[in-house]
């Protein structure tokens, strides 16, 4: 074994640990590795920290495999702290540079691509949101960041390009004559930019659970990238949850916003009425005519009273009111879904069964 | 290193020969040096006023060697900047800051042709060739070089810092693309500029929003965290003259207890400089409940943080904080 290879194992656990490695990453890794001594396992894992982690999100998980990894293989070469040390001092420069260096490019080359679409053929972007089993979860988890990140890059996209630098021509010239007609200060048209101001109401029962995780953690990702929004979760009690969210796990918002929000009331089961006439007392004053409302959920009611009136109200005194429903079309309406209620008073209704459709739908806004 | 078809392109300098001697001679020789090279650098670095633990030495020396950009993250105040300021001291170069907000172009960044000169320029020369006069005004003189062209065509190589990367919008980050990984910068007009000197690129960044891999890939990732108890004392003992010893200890003790308490805002290690100068400012050799309640806003800058630890410091009369 040389130390490369024993990089490029490393390099694979820690994808197989969903911490993205890029071949160019792989390639620094090398080069840093050659630079520092590795008889300190301090340098050692600076120089490898440095190089494959470019997210602090990404440290637990880098140190527990880089824990796991080297000391497994100490315990097998008695004393040696770090495998590399030992494995270095078989090989000559030649055959690590390029057995291992070939090796470390080659594999990681072939892995690039496969860690785009974890789980193969199918298109896990593609899967509907009601598949609740655990593995798919994953499969999700691992591409949100990508989508989260296209919809914001096209999201400043569409703001940049309302904002073309138009040249103020009357006080241009105006200016000119000061200078004998050459116009020494160009002035532009300053353009008000409005600034999207957003308010989600995000359903986080447990009907819709894989798809309240993903559209908290989009919630999370606008937070970050508009200043103007504020976030309400709600089951059967509504609750502020602006600056709760972060940016992470999607599981592990779901649960952090239950443990930190009031947000269940005295039934525990998905109430869109009782919530929605809460928000109607409590949080009315957050809307106003600049705000576009995002809400998402399915609309099952248990039932219970809709209180669409809630709705109208609001209608009236927002810009926008966009509705995001998990199921597919062709459920609406079926037993208690009251979506077709409510989507008298939307603006839009989008139906958002799989990630593609509610990345679609985002970027329709 | 090793292209992608096996022929090598030449491990960086040393470490070669290093690799063909058995293992006692890389632990006495090659291995020592590069170890003195990194403990220097974090002598060096002491003695520009700016105390490192070995990581982030390392992760300095490995910038120079493999002449990469640090990118450097972490919770506000814990010395991000800093760390550029002194290793340009610790260089002896000049340091050029490119402060970035939310808005900032290329204008403001790289270059911007001085309209107004050409524009007097071409009135000027009103009657003279034309040809002759377009390739005049896409010159040098009538270039105004800004702080990222400024760090490649300086005389002398400087240190970059690039401070707060995250508020800039995307296709700024584009924009640096090329300057950070080939050093060179294009100006359309007039070719392309290679850097005279390679600078030492720092960029500094608040995570308030996720960088592109792409700029990530280009650079070492730094992730700077408040100190230990230990380098919190020492950095204390260097930053605040006069500090006794053990007013030192006692402050890092607390700083190191008051962080674990859950709050909007941690005080940082600015904070913690602060705090201690006003201790000496106050003529206080101790530390105890009565004292930090009334010095606790050089430490808590958030009102409920405030209350919080104000709440915590009556009821239990201590400060452990727990």
């Amino acid at each position: 074994m040389t130390v490369l290879h024993n990089l490029q194992g490393f390099f694979e656990e820690l994808r197989q640990e969903g911490v993205p490695i890029t071949p160019s990453q792989a390639m620094d890794c090398c080069q840093a590795v050659l630079q520092v001594d590795w008889v300190r396992e301090d340098y050692f894992y600076s120089a490898l920290f440095s190089t494959l982690v470019k997210d602090y999100a990404y440290q637990e998980m880098f140190d527990q495999v880089f824990c796991r990894y080297f000391n497994f293989d100490a315990s097998n070469q008695a004393g040696a702290k770090i495998i590399p040390i030992k494995s270095r001092q078989r090989e000559s420069s030649e055959q690590i540079s390029i057995s291992g260096g070939q090796m470390a490019l080659g594999t990681s080359l072939s892995r690039g691509g496969a860690a785009q679409s974890p789980g193969g053929s199918k298109n896990p972007l593609d899967q509907d949101f009601r598949l609740d089993s655990l593995a798919d979860i994953h499969k999700l988890e691992a591409v949100f960041p990508i989508i989260a990140r296209r919809l914001a890059a096209k999201m400043v996209k569409k703001r940049n390009r309302n904002n073309p630098a138009l040249i103020d021509f009357r006080r241009t010239i105006r200016n000119s004559i000061a200078s004998g007609g050459v116009p020494i200060d160009i002035f532009t048209v300053k353009k008000t930019r409005e600034k999207p101001v957003i308010l989600t109401m995000c359903d986080i029962s447990g009907s819709v659970m894989t798809f309240s995780c993903f559209a908290l953690a989009l919630i999370a990702s606008l937070e970050r990238f508009f200043r103007k929004i504020d976030s309400f979760a709600f089951i059967d009690d509504i609750d502020e949850i602006t600056g709760l969210l972060f940016t992470g796990n999607p599981l592990d918002l779901r649960t952090h916003v239950l443990k930190n929000a009031r947000v269940v009331g005295p039934s525990g089961y998905t109430d869109y009425g009782v919530s929605l006439k809460a928000f109607h007392q409590r949080y009315r004053h957050h809307l106003s005519h600049k705000t576009s409302v995002l809400i998402f959920g399915d609309a099952r009611n248990n039932w219970l009273n809709d209180e669409s009136w809630v709705l109208q109200e609001m209608k009236k005194n927002v810009k926008k009111v966009y509705w995001f429903n998990p199921e597919p079309e062709s459920s609406w309406g079926m037993g208690d879904s009251r979506i077709y209620e409510y989507q008298k008073y939307c603006t839009q209704v989008f139906e958002c069964s799989t990630m593609l459709k509610l990345e679609k739908a985002i970027s329709q806004l | 290193m090793v292209k992608r078809d096996g022929s090598r392109v030449g491990v960086s300098q040393g470490t070669v020969s290093v690799t063909h001697l058995d293992s006692n001679q890389i632990n006495s020789s090659g291995g020592m040096k590069m170890h003195d090279k990194i403990q220097s650098v974090k002598g060096n670095m002491i003695k520009a006023d700016y105390i490192c633990n070995d990581k982030t030495a390392t992760v300095l020396y490995l910038a120079e060697a493999m002449q990469k950009p640090i990118l450097v993250e972490g919770p506000a105040g814990v010395g991000k900047t800093a760390i550029a300021q002194a290793f340009s001291r610790m260089k002896g170069i000049p340091l050029i800051r490119l402060q970035c907000y939310e808005g900032i172009d290329e204008a403001k960044a790289l270059y911007e042709w001085n309209y107004k000169r050409q524009l007097l320029h071409i009135q000027a020369a009103i009657n003279q060739d034309t040809n002759k006069v377009e390739e005049e005004i896409f010159s040098d003189t009538f270039l105004l070089s800004r702080p990222l062209l400024n760090s490649i065509v300086s005389d002398s190589p400087a240190v970059l810092l690039i401070d707060e990367i995250d508020k800039v919008d995307f296709e700024f980050e584009a924009l640096l693309l090329e300057l950070l990984s080939e050093f060179q910068i294009t100006i359309p007009e007039l070719g392309t500029i290679k850097a005279k000197h390679i600078p030492y690129v720092f960029l500094t960044s608040n995570a308030s929003r996720e960088l592109s891999e792409a700029l990530k890939r280009r650079c070492l990732y730094l992730y700077l965290d408040f100190p230990s108890r230990d380098m919190e004392e020492q950095i204390l003992l260097l930053k605040v003259p006069d500090l006794s010893e053990q007013l030192a200890q006692k402050v890092a003790g607390v700083m190191r207890r008051m962080r674990g308490v859950e709050m909007k805002k941690l005080p940082s290690i600015s904070e913690s400089i602060d705090w201690a100068s006003s201790l000496m400012w106050l003529g206080k050799d101790d530390v105890d409940v009565d004292t930090l309640l009334q010095t606790l806003n050089t430490l808590v800058k958030h009102h409920e943080d405030l209350e919080k630890i104000e709440r915590l410091l009556y009821s239990r009369q201590d400060l452990e904080f727990r």
